[in-house]
């Protein structure tokens, strides 16, 4: 689950490590247009309903974070 | 109550004192009766409105909270309500702030469909800073739904929240979860605070007093009547105009932020260096970075995830595959934002008009991005300094080019002044740039004020924030960063009076 993520942000978001960024957010590597276009993406593949409440720094800082998130949501 | 007046230092100093003389359980009140004793005296009985706006909150934010707490008992969902709640603050907040600014300019859109029938309503009472306290607000409101924070339940707490009085008049626009649990900390005094704040003030008062206010006489000489003049002159006039405003702005935002300094409360950011935004968006990233982080989380994220746009979005991929269909959705999002940036300085076509440029460019370069890139590799253009100053050029250009909309007359006018640049610009009224109301020593002044303010941020840009520098030099250096500003203000900015001490440009928004 984690490599198919990991090819999905890279799609979107191409030139970012996913596998070893930690701060995504916090850094300034994602901007809005970025964390729309993951949570559009993440919401399609995964099925999970990830909604604007989650918009969360914690739940985008890391492909974990956000790997953890989508599991609270699927379903 | 203007930043300038001797009255708000009076205030300041004498809330400072009773602050920390104070028992610490009660130095919030003393924050409180400051903020409403600076709201009565600037805005009489505007106060009202405030007191209005902390109420729908704090009754809305209660609400939030209990059905909150029984979504977590139970699971309760109970979404309705819960949008209700929110609903019921937005539509009480923004149906009074629609009705106080744009009542008039609907009415008399109207007028013309209602057979020449005037709506509007004469000798309304303009809260000072409406948009800013207002948009905290509902802020709150939003952060208690979307549990980010607790309700606050001591409703004289919430109303501090709310007339946090550095901040009123201008901003910046700051979180529930960011700034109240500063305002009711039980701090000690910290000369460090005192001097840091100081220091901050200083320079918001230089960039106010001895720029922002000389570089508007020019300014109104110029637009005042841009029919005497030439496109160049008329460009002149909105490039001191692009200095004024942001030294307003950002000098009123300083005064801000070293006011709530002086308390040890550390306000939002409001501007990082706009001078060197590589981008429109990156622009707006670093201009009013509150009002755009406010946009952003309230109606920028809940528009693109909402289930309309959702929907548009599978529509668009289906009719446009690849990057295009994906970027639809989102271009449209932004530039609805930009639509309501705009219309938030003003009830104006100029402002309308204002949005939809910021607007239509940063949706028409989202949209772009990919075929850029792709000429970008072509081309073999990579990101070093030369294609760093390029990029810093043509946004500034493009800024420059949306001022002419809101500083002219008219759009009408502010159209026709972009022509006059182009067909009639009339060069040889540069050498006449005395007569616009500013004498040599003026603009020499302008201009040294503004060499050194981007000289300033042009070492912040590099090294990052200077206070941290002076922070490492001897005490004495770090006195004389307020001692000097004083001194200029003093002499250039107070004594040397052959200017007008103009209000702040943004209080009126």
């Amino acid at each position: 689950m984690k490599e198919k993520l990991i090819r999905i942000l890279t799609e979107v978001c191409p030139g970012v490590d996913f596998a070893a960024e930690t701060a995504l957010i916090d850094d300034g590597i994602l901007e809005s247009l970025d964390i729309v276009a993951i949570v559009t993406e993440l919401r399609e593949a995964f099925d999970a309903d990830i909604g604007v409440d989650d918009l969360l720094p914690e739940n985008f800082n890391s492909a974990d974070a956000m790997l953890a998130l989508i599991e609270r949501r699927q379903g | 109550m203007s930043l300038t007046s001797p009255g708000f230092l009076i205030l300041l100093a004498a809330a400072a004192a009773v602050y920390y003389l104070a028992p610490k359980k009660l130095r919030w009140i003393v924050l409180l009766a400051a903020g409403l004793a600076f709201y009565c005296v600037g805005g009489g009985l505007a106060v009202l409105y405030v007191l209005f706006t902390a109420l729908v909150v704090y009754v809305c934010g209660l609400a939030l909270g209990r059905l909150n707490e029984k979504r977590r008992a139970d699971g309760d969902r109970r979404l309705a309500a819960r949008r209700w709640c929110v609903a019921a603050a937005c539509l009480l907040n923004f149906g009074l702030l629609f009705f106080l600014k744009y009542w008039n300019f609907t009415a008399q859109l109207l007028s013309p469909l209602l057979g020449g029938r005037d709506l509007g309503v004469s000798g309304l009472l303009m809260p000072l800073g409406v948009s800013f306290f207002m948009f905290q607000s509902v802020g709150y409101v939003v952060d208690v739904y979307r549990d980010k924070v607790a309700p606050e339940r001591n409703p004289l707490k919430l109303l501090l929240f709310v007339s946090f009085f550095p901040q009123m008049v201008q901003g910046p626009i700051s979180r529930f979860g960011e700034l109240a649990p500063q305002l009711l900390a039980e701090r000690r005094f910290d000369a460090d605070h005192v001097k840091y704040g100081l220091q901050q003030m200083m320079w918001g008062y230089m960039k106010k007093l001895i720029i922002a206010d000389r570089a508007a006489v020019l300014v109104n000489t110029v637009m005042g009547d841009p029919w005497s003049h030439g496109g160049a002159v008329q460009a002149l006039g909105v490039l001191f105009y692009c200095v004024q405003l942001y030294c307003d702005f950002s000098g009123g935002i300083d005064i801000a932020v070293g006011a709530a300094r002086l308390f040890g409360i550390e306000l939002a950011a409001n501007f990082k260096r706009p001078l060197f935004s590589v981008s429109l968006a990156d622009f707006w990233r670093r201009w009013h970075i509150t009002l755009g982080a406010w946009m952003r989380d309230y109606v920028f994220y809940p528009i693109s995830l909402s289930k309309p746009f959702a929907r548009l979005g599978k529509a668009a991929r289906r009719r446009f595959p690849g990057k295009l269909g994906k970027v639809i959705p989102t271009s449209l999002a932004t530039f609805i934002v930009y639509l309501i940036i705009g219309v938030w300085h003003g009830a104006n076509f100029r402002y309308i008009a204002f949005g939809f440029w910021n607007g239509a460019i940063i949706t028409l370069s989202i949209l772009l991005a990919p075929a850029f890139e792709s000429w970008k590799s072509r081309l073999g253009v990579r990101e070093t300094g030369p294609w760093r100053a390029f990029r810093m050029a043509h946004t500034a250009v493009i800024v420059f080019f949306g001022r002419y909309i809101t500083r002219a007359p008219r759009l009408l006018t502010a159209l026709w002044m972009v022509k006059e640049l182009f067909v009639h610009p009339r060069f040889q009224e540069l050498g006449a740039v005395g007569e616009l109301g500013l004498g040599a020593g003026d603009l020499l002044i302008v201009a040294a004020g503004v060499l050194i303010l981007v000289l300033v941020e042009l070492f912040e840009e590099k090294r990052g924030d200077i206070r941290l520098w002076l922070e490492k030099r001897p005490p004495l250096i770090q006195w004389l960063a307020i001692a000097l500003p004083l001194l200029a203000i003093l002499c250039l900015g107070i004594l040397r009076g052959s200017h007008i001490s103009s209000d702040f440009i943004y209080k009126q928004f």
